[in-house]
């Protein structure tokens, strides 16, 4: 089966099913304060924890090159009789070089035909051995991933039709048609989204002609004319050997995985790492809107954020995860959901790239009421960069970021996931122990400078997407401060 | 990424996935027991990382709603994190934050769960704070008046404004005639408008005791250690008898249904669904198992014939999809969706045409035994995938106590799957792929309201 992301889960079917469960699934939020307004936690298992830091899997990261030139890192995880490969190519689509979606297609076309097995006959080779591939395609990265058994009888025959389809694919041009049309389809049903109708304009006003200006499976006018040979040459230069990070994770021996590792390796193009984009220019600051028929109106707001080898990343999460960045208690979750009712949800994030992407903030809220919201964030912004966060912001982020240190590696697929990114972005191998370090030493005064070295509040870039209605003053707020939790533990 | 290889492996499994140990690994330890007051619990371990989820199941959900009052168990799912006697409103998310857990509640038709995914030296913080909540919520009326807006923002996000989930409530609200799956999770706007703090009190003290709950622990933790924390956290609370809880039952063959509507969408699309029982309902469990491999002989994979046959073969549909939720708590639907390839010019009249001639030919010819095959090997593998989440085993076992069902399911699973000869596929695909047990949602866009 494929997962490919940009044609077939566009469409109802994929998302219908899901809906009856997930209709109303999250995000009771915390309220500030309330009633009697004393410090009511008398928990008696908090007052009880020891306060060290949790305990967590230990990780031996190993790492090595293939003869090619991919670089591996593999964890050895034996407790269950499965493993993940993943492989991550820069090939999105900041090297699309002008065909805006050529990136997109080529990943969705890996799966569709190699030397002697059309799409079908290569999803029944994967299925009937209970293997799942998986492929996507984004800004910098592209995926290809194989989840099988680790018998060998099943992970040989999936492991040698997935080195064909990864390094092999023939692109056969009635496939091509198809996808295509189903990436017409995919922009026809984009239409009625304004989520996506806004993230599209927002990243056009952010990068203007970057390459991540441009949503990463082209558009309309882009894709009918994408041929064939571009698909070969692109496959040829940006699914190279020297182009691939190998990630493993399973319950395979160390000359297993070489042996993995080597014939993946081998299947794929020859050839070298691609060279990541040019940084992005500063973008013109300002207001667009989308008129929209729609009860709610779309906020979104932006800035050119930083790469992922920034120096500052560790100050910037921090930062932001007392701004936006967790679910619960932030800043923005506190102002515009709990104290106001204004909103479902409203988050900030980094999204740190091979070169400057963005920081943003999203929220939704009803139309009437969108000017006074949207004010109402750009002041949370400004104050929260002038003043940075309190001694005991910061302190209860350390505590979180530690705490939920060991979910971070709990799983063969979260830790395959850490693997491929350290691999992707050149970090090193203690990269997780790092971050934790650096974060855990971390000042206010620190905090506050990284957010404000990067971000200005009068930088702001900003899409709207809505209707056209006679905006309402805000309701107050509730006034009443939270009750700071008591008695959570140092550590 | 993992969305839809997972619904390729798990459709066939309904919206869950059975995790079953027999085939290649050992099994996981898994032990339950119930404490005085009748709430049960059930054990897994899972030592891999010292990690643990803790879930909490209520059995409540929108299908035990009356009309007037729907949207209750969800708002009140929202008020349980607006404090009780030992936390004020919203301390216990930070309290919990603040320990790196992650948390947070979702409520269906059938259930209204809450869960925290946290270091394993947590788990005390946890149950203190469940049953904190189960035993003395405070619901205090001003968090309420805020709370209740934040849920019509919920509702205009995920339903007003996306027309898809539009058509998707209003053609369960069509399909479920006779029982309580006719009504949304999230409510009804007007019943939201005038839902009543006092309502949630009731509902709450209603459904909310520990012998209407099963709490569910998976990760690096025994039995002994966790037998020790429910009694000394959830043992005080007393057992309290609940309102009798009656089976969703359908009609058998309501009748051809038929429902169009004109929303803000580009593509037409059309839903079939036909009324079905679920294993808690049916005489029959091999009927059941019978959809259940239909579902995955339609939609189980890139393979399967509706991307193999509609999407490809026949380039009639742009996309298409069937499923089946056979672990409810009362009757089901079995649901198939598509949209129409319109770059091959192909209408809704000729996807129904193409529908009925896969439907049809379940009817009449047995599926290849390659095909069987592949299913099976989908589900013998996906039972041991399952295994890498915690948190997706937790889930199955909430699940399977709160409809009714026993998590010790999870063990027969493949064998029950095994079971199901190619002429039960044919049975249930006569008994049950019939025009009296189907309705129909044409969903068109706009503009051909005024042609």
């Amino acid at each position: 089966m494929s997962d490919r992301r940009a044609p077939r889960q566009t469409f109802v079917g994929a998302g219908l099913f899901a809906l009856a469960l997930s209709a109303c699934t999250l995000l009771s939020a915390p309220a500030h304060a309330a009633d009697a307004g004393k410090p009511a936690n008398t928990l008696q298992s908090l007052a009880e924890l020891d306060g060290k830091a949790p305990s967590r899997r230990q990780l031996n990261v190993q790492s090595w090159k293939t003869a090619e030139g991919a670089r591996v890192l593999f964890v050895e995880a034996h407790e269950l009789p499965m493993f993940d490969l993943r492989l991550t190519f820069a090939a999105g689509s900041s090297q699309d070089g002008g065909t805006q979606g050529l990136s997109t297609l080529t990943n969705a076309m890996l799966n569709e035909g190699v030397a002697g097995k059309d799409v079908t006959a290569i999803a029944q080779g994967f299925e009937g051995l209970g293997a799942d591939f998986g492929n996507g395609s984004y800004r910098d990265m592209a995926v290809a991933s194989l989840r099988s058994l680790s018998a060998a009888d099943k992970r040989q025959p999936a492991l040698k039709l997935f080195a064909d389809v990864v390094g092999k694919p023939t692109f056969p041009e009635d496939s091509l048609k198809r996808i295509k049309n189903q990436m017409l389809a995919g922009f026809e049903y984009d239409k009625q989204n304004p989520a996506k109708l806004g993230a599209n304009a927002l990243s056009a006003k952010l990068y203007g002609s970057h390459p991540y200006a441009f949503p990463s499976d082209g558009n309309a006018k882009s894709i009918p004319g994408i041929t064939q040979a571009q698909l070969r040459a692109f496959h040829a230069k940006a699914y190279a050997a020297g182009n691939t990070v190998i990630a493993l994770v399973g319950d395979l021996s160390r000359s297993d995985a070489e042996a993995i590792a080597a014939q993946v390796s081998a299947a794929l193009p020859k050839g070298p790492a691609l060279p990541a984009p040019a940084q992005p220019s500063e973008p013109k600051p300002g207001i667009t809107h989308i008129d929209y028929a729609s009860k709610q109106t779309h906020l979104m707001l932006a800035e050119l954020g930083i790469d992922r080898n920034d120096p500052d990343w560790a100050a910037l999460s921090m930062g932001n995860q007392i701004l936006g960045g967790g679910a619960f208690g932030t800043r923005l979750m506190s102002e515009v959901r709990e104290k106001r009712g204004l909103t479902y949800g409203v988050y900030s994030s980094f999204t740190p790239m091979q070169v400057r992407g963005p920081f943003t903030i999203n929220l939704q809220t009803r139309a009437e009421l969108s000017e006074g919201t949207l004010k109402l964030v750009q002041d949370l912004l400004a104050d929260y960069l002038k003043t940075g966060p309190t001694q005991q912001e910061l302190d209860d982020a350390k505590r979180e970021l530690a705490g939920s240190f060991p979910l971070s590696t709990a799983s063969n697929a979260s830790i395959v996931g850490q693997l491929g990114a350290i691999g992707f972005y050149n970090l090193p191998l203690t990269w997780l122990e790092d971050f934790m370090q650096q974060s855990q030493a971390l000042t206010v005064e620190q905090v506050k400078a990284a957010m404000n070295k990067h971000l200005a509040a009068d930088k702001l870039v900003i899409v709207t997407v809505g209707p056209k209605v006679p905006q309402k003053p805000l309701p107050p707020p509730t006034e009443k401060p939270a009750d700071q939790p008591l008695g959570v533990p140092e550590h | 990424m993992k969305a839809l290889a997972r619904r390729a492996a798990g459709l066939l499994l309904g919206t869950l996935c059975l995790p079953l140990a027999a085939m290649a690994a050992d099994t996981q330890p898994t032990h339950e027991f119930t404490l005085d007051n009748g709430l049960k619990v059930v054990v897994r371990e899972d030592h891999r990382a010292p990690v643990v989820v803790s879930q909490i199941w209520y059995k409540v959900g929108s299908s035990y709603e009356t009309p007037g009052q729907t949207g209750l168990s969800h708002a009140l799912e929202h008020m349980m994190f607006k404090g009780s006697a030992k936390v004020g409103p919203g301390e216990g998310s930070r309290i919990l934050r603040d320990l790196g857990a992650e948390e947070n509640a979702f409520t269906s038709d059938d259930y209204t769960a809450y869960y925290q995914v946290l270091a394993r030296d947590r788990l005390p913080v946890a149950f203190e704070l469940e049953a904190d909540r189960m035993a003395s919520l405070r619901l205090p009326p001003e968090e309420f008046a805020r709370e209740i807006e934040v849920i019509k923002e919920e509702r205009r996000l995920r339903t007003d404004d996306k027309p898809n989930a539009k058509a998707f409530e209003l053609f369960s609200a069509m399909a479920y005639p006779a029982s309580g799956y006719h009504t949304p999770t999230i409510g009804w706007m007007a019943d939201l408008e005038r839902m009543k703090v006092e309502e949630l009190r009731h509902w709450y003290e209603a459904w909310y005791t520990p012998n209407n709950a099963t709490l569910v622990v998976v990760g690096d933790v025994t039995v002994d250690e966790v037998k020790g924390l429910a009694q000394k956290y959830f043992g005080a609370i007393p057992k309290r008898a609940t309102p009798p809880a009656k089976l969703p039952l359908e009609l058998a063959e309501p009748g051809q249904r038929q429902l169009t509507l004109h929303v803000a969408t580009q593509l037409p699309s059309l839903i079939y669904g036909f009324n079905v029982p679920g294993l808690a309902t049916a005489q029959n469990p091999r009927s059941v198992h019978a959809l259940r491999l239909i579902s995955a002989l339609l939609d189980g994979g890139y393979s399967a014939r509706l991307p193999s046959r509609l999407e490809r073969g026949q380039e009639l549909v742009a996309g298409a999809s069937s499923g089946y939720d056979a672990f409810t708590r009362g009757d089901s639907l079995f649901l198939i969706s598509a949209t129409p390839n319109v770059q091959q010019h192909k209408t809704l009249a000729d996807v129904e045409k193409g529908l009925w001639e896969q439907l049809d030919e379940l009817k009449s010819t047995p599926p290849s035994a390659a095909e069987l095959e592949r299913v099976r090997a989908q589900v013998i593998a996906g039972l041991v995938y399952d295994r890498d989440s915690i948190s997706s085993q937790a889930t199955t076992i909430g699940q399977l106590e709160t409809v009714g069902l026993s998590w010790k399911l999870i063990d027969r699973e493949l064998d029950e799957l095994k079971q199901v000869t190619p002429k039960d596929i044919q049975d249930a695909a006569r008994t049950y792929f019939t025009r009296e047990r189907l309705s129909v949602a044409h969903v068109l866009p706009e503009e051909s309201a005024h042609e």
